[in-house]
Formats: structure tokens, C-alpha cells, sequence
């Protein structure tokens, strides 16, 4: 009987280990992320559709109907990643994202001059190189210091009503992601 | 001997075993670690976050999904009325209150994997702040249900469970300590078809 307690125990003590344990490796181990759905969509720096509108299954948590959003892979080790596009739209909405799909950056709209999208993501280490030495195109984007190597950015664009369909879409398809 | 196998088979067995299960539980639970509850409403604001718990970044990971940032918005879902039943795409639904202070919002009816629900012919489940019908003192009541309605009427159509989600933009309750402390509106049924 005391043997019996004594494994029961065991055994719980060992749940609880078992359990920490997955906890904490399946963010490492998982193969369904973001990322991996992403790559096998499109190659890195092209923008590709994430709330399932081409069909497949949303990367985005929760895809809204009166959002478009994009993703673009990147890998500063490249060198810092430039996002553009043509013109405005009611809202848009951006967030960085490292490997693992860890949001370590986001802002809006609010923030751009003019509202519009303009953005460098760059690492602490190619900061302090763009600051000595700032490149005149770069002169009005917004600088973004992620600490991570690859990483996706995702850019959420607010289409109001149908009747924004059409300039939301041509916004979206001008969305550049390009390796600086 | 065989009583000793057998005991160290149990202990393994529970401890694998009690340690996936209790894994699985605790990440698929709606009202999981890490998740905010306002009425019938459910938000996890660190989902995705470097400074998340763990168990929210255990679900971020295993549901594979790009979380909302704290300087885009703020997501509710809700698979309750207020009076804790289940939501049911052949049930009508009013949902009225007050919303907490945000640029806009939007609201759409979604299946179990956050897809949009199909609605009826091209009305789509789904409105947002900018595009309501609203009473002369701002306030707002929206109708979600199979059958229609004068005013803001979403329309869904078939069976099964459904969730709605609520999501404000540009708010600064994602970024505040004072999440716990808004209003959200209320989801009243009105009526289902047997």
C-alpha cells in the first residue's frame, strides 16, 4: 500500500515536470508556425497574402473581413528590410514579428508623418551604422529596432465598406518589402 | 518483481501521460491562463507578446498564428450570450451597450477557426463602427440572426456553434492596466428556430 502511494506520487510529481517541460519546448518544436505556413507560400521579401484570401488557411489570428493583411518574411542578417507602399488608406496597422511569431514591435498609422507607410526594420548593431551614414531615401521612413535575425512583418490595411474594395486591393499589391 | 514493473509503469503512465493531458487542457481552454473575461466576452491582450506567460506563448505556437500587437487593437471572442448559453447560428441574437473608447471597431460572426461565417446571398456577418445605424443618442443595437430585421441586421446562415469576435483598434485599453474595468455590450437572445 505504501509502495502504491509512493508511486502514485512519484507519478504526479513527474506530471508536473512533464508538463513544464512541454510548456516550454513546444513554442521551440512546433511545426505549424507562422513562419513555416508562410514559406511554403512564398519565398522571403515578397508579400504575400495572411488572412487566407488567396485560399489556404489565415496565418493572422483573427482574419477580419474589412482587413487586408500581408506578411512579408526577412532575414536582417541581409541587411535591414524596407517597407513601402503607394498612397493611404483609412487605418493600417503594422507589426514585426520574430521567428517564432513573437510580436516584438507594432504600431500605426498614428505614427507615420502623413500617414503614410514607410518603415525600416533594422537591428541595434545596423542602427548605429544607419545613424553615421543616413541614406537621403531614408531620410522621412520610420525606423524600427528589432533584435532578431529572421523575422515577419505583417501590414494590416481597414477597408471601411465594399466601396473601398478596389483602392484597398491596389494598396496592398503596392506594399514593397525589399532588402535594403 | 511484477508488482515492481507494474507500479513503475503506473508512475510513468501518469506522469506522461497527466502531464500532456493537463498541457492540452490548460492551452485549449477558452478561459485559459492569460485570457481577460468581461461579461461573456474573452480577450488573451499578451497573446504574442515577448513578456507573455508561458502558457500564452504555448498557444500562440501551437495555433500557429500572428497575435494582434498592443499598439493595433484588441480582440474579444465570445461563444456565450449573456445568460451563458451557447451561441447558436440558428439563433437571433441583439447585442447593445457600450463599447470602450478605440478609433473604430469592428464585429463579424466566425466559426470555430475565426473564419467568417457565409451569411445569406452577399450580406456578409459582419459590420463595423463607421458603417452603423445608430439612435439619435449614439448608441447602437445590432441584430445577428437567419431572420431579418429593421437596422443593423447581420445575417448568418446554417448550423452549428459560432463565435463572435470584437475587435477595437487604436485603443488605449490594450495598452492600460484598466482592461478589466470596461464595459462591453451585452449579447441577448431573442429567439431560435427548433
Amino acid at each position: 500500500m505504501r509502495r502504491l502511494l509512493y508511486a502514485l506520487l512519484l507519478g504526479l510529481v513527474g506530471a508536473g515536470i512533464v508538463h513544464i517541460v512541454i510548456l516550454v519546448l513546444l513554442p521551440l518544436f512546433s511545426q505549424r508556425d507562422a513562419w513555416s505556413r508562410l514559406a511554403a507560400a512564398a519565398d522571403l521579401y515578397v508579400m504575400t497574402a495572411a488572412d487566407g484570401s488567396d485560399g489556404g488557411k489565415s496565418t493572422v489570428e483573427s482574419p477580419d473581413p474589412f482587413f487586408k493583411a500581408s506578411a512579408c518574411r526577412f532575414d536582417l542578417q541581409d541587411g535591414p528590410v524596407r517597407l513601402t507602399a503607394d498612397g493611404t488608406v483609412p487605418f493600417w496597422s503594422a507589426s514585426i514579428y520574430d521567428r517564432g511569431g513573437q510580436n516584438v514591435y507594432n504600431f500605426n498609422d498614428r505614427t507615420a508623418t502623413g500617414g503614410e507607410l514607410d518603415f525600416v526594420v533594422v537591428t541595434p548593431a545596423q542602427m548605429i551604422d544607419m545613424r553615421k551614414d543616413l541614406p537621403a531615401e531614408l531620410e522621412q521612413s520610420i525606423f524600427v529596432e528589432a533584435d532578431v535575425d529572421e523575422g515577419i512583418v505583417v501590414v494590416r490595411a481597414f477597408a471601411p465598406d465594399d466601396s473601398w474594395a478596389s483602392r484597398i486591393a491596389t494598396y496592398v499589391k503596392s506594399i514593397a518589402c525589399t532588402p535594403q | 518483481m511484477l508488482r515492481t514493473v507494474i507500479l513503475t509503469l503506473a508512475t510513468l503512465l501518469i506522469a506522461i501521460g497527466g502531464g500532456a493531458a493537463s498541457v492540452w487542457y490548460a492551452l485549449q481552454a477558452q478561459e485559459g491562463i492569460g485570457a481577460v473575461t468581461i461579461g461573456n466576452w474573452t480577450a488573451y491582450p499578451n497573446m504574442g507578446a515577448p513578456d507573455a506567460d508561458p502558457y500564452s506563448k504555448a498557444r500562440a505556437a501551437r495555433e500557429g498564428v500572428l497575435a494582434l500587437g498592443r499598439a493595433e487593437g484588441l480582440v474579444f471572442f465570445s461563444n456565450r450570450d449573456s445568460s451563458g448559453d451557447t451561441l447558436s447560428r440558428k439563433c437571433s441574437y441583439v447585442i447593445e451597450g457600450a463599447t470602450p473608447p478605440a478609433r473604430f471597431w469592428t464585429f463579424y460572426a466566425a466559426d470555430r477557426s475565426l473564419a467568417i461565417l457565409p451569411g445569406k446571398g452577399k450580406r456578409k456577418p459582419a459590420a463595423n463602427s463607421l458603417s452603423l445605424l445608430r439612435n439619435p443618442d449614439n448608441s447602437f443595437t445590432m441584430t445577428i440572426g437567419p431572420d431579418a430585421t429593421p437596422g443593423n441586421w447581420l445575417s448568418v446562415s446554417g448550423e452549428g456553434p459560432m463565435v463572435f469576435v470584437l475587435t477595437f483598434f487604436d485603443t488605449p485599453v490594450s495598452s492600460s492596466a484598466g482592461i478589466a474595468e470596461i464595459a462591453l455590450p451585452q449579447v441577448l437572445r431573442t429567439g431560435c428556430h427548433a
